[in-house]
């Protein structure tokens, strides 16, 4: 301890410095690993539809064929990539209804397999 | 604040793409890697075209590493006109040069993919200690190679599980670059502690 306090009083910005990006590695380290136990759950990797996804993205995401999505969405816009919420504002829904639409026809698919 | 951002992509498309790792390489704070992610994931789904996606990536990140590279320079000049009258930035500037000979290429490669984090500052300091500016862009553009590549790949493979993805590679970048840093002072502070001793003996 003694010499710690001795090395911090010599080299003060530097000893500083080292503690804070030891602190800083160590934060990570700890995050690094409460994320990998957090996604090894299954329970936690089936991804909620989000506005942000677009019919392509859930179909990939889900492992459903572009048909299905295709029915359950309706026609698209022109847009080339569009997302849930461009898609929910040209129908005139919310991106909830619509998210629940897309979800019964995922199931619906599912059960047919 | 994480949903608006993978918007982001979809929306905007390659465009998004090439402007976050442009702005990235240039220590702005743009979670470009998440970018990358999301574009990546895109790929997979059929929304983006591959090639054009890794092209647009590397083509962004290359222009950063330049423009950070020119404004370390500028601002290195600019500081060894001023140090004439100050010694401490001009030790500064030497130790800079010091460090940009002595660790060079394979600095710049690593900075650029395993070091990420601390890739702009490396764009800074190598600049300003004038490393040669063929030398810095050869091993920068194969060092953005592999971090679009890693990132991009990334996303395509996991991309149904992009959220893991960005948490865990996030994280662990920050462990990489925070540790890097910890073993240069630690490496840093035990030469000072030597030289102290040294001189305390003779």
């Amino acid at each position: 301890m003694k010499r710690l306090i001795h090395i911090w009083k010599h080299h003060p910005l530097l000893s500083t410095g080292f503690a804070l990006a030891l602190c800083l590695t160590l934060y990570f380290g700890i995050r690094t690993v409460t994320a990998t136990m957090y996604w090894a759950d299954p329970a936690h990797r089936d991804q909620a539809l989000q506005s942000w996804m677009t019919p392509g993205y859930i179909g990939h995401s889900w492992k459903v064929p572009r048909e299905v999505m295709d029915a359950a969405i309706g026609t698209l816009p022109e847009n080339k990539r569009p997302t849930l919420e461009v898609i929910a504002d040209q129908q005139g829904i919310s991106v909830a209804d619509l998210i629940a639409r897309i979800e019964t026809a995922i199931f619906a698919y599912r059960d047919a397999q | 604040m994480t949903e608006m951002l993978l918007a982001l992509v979809p929306t905007y498309g390659l465009f998004i793409v090439a402007l976050s790792t442009a702005l990235s390489c240039m220590a702005l704070p743009i979670p470009s890697s998440l970018i990358m992610l999301t574009a990546g994931a895109f790929v997979a789904s059929g929304d983006l075209n591959g090639l054009a996606t890794f092209a647009t990536a590397l083509s962004g990140a290359i222009l950063g590493d330049q423009a950070g590279y020119s404004l370390g320079r500028r601002g290195g000049d600019y500081l060894s006109r001023m140090s004439q009258s100050t010694g401490k930035s001009a030790r500064l500037l030497a130790r800079a040069q010091g460090f940009a000979a002595h660790w060079g290429g394979l600095g710049v490669f690593l900075s650029r993919w395993l070091f990420s984090p601390i890739g702009p500052y490396m764009n800074l300091v190598t600049g300003a200690a004038h490393m040669n500016r063929a030398t810095f862009t050869l091993w920068g553009v194969l060092g953005e190679v592999v971090w679009v590549t890693i990132y991009v790949g990334l996303g395509y493979t996991f991309g149904d599980q992009i959220e893991a993805v960005a948490s865990i590679a996030g994280n662990f970048s920050g462990v990489l670059a925070a540790g890097a840093v910890t073993l240069g002072l630690g490496l840093w502070l035990r030469s000072a502690i030597r030289s102290e001793a040294a001189k305390r003996h003779a």
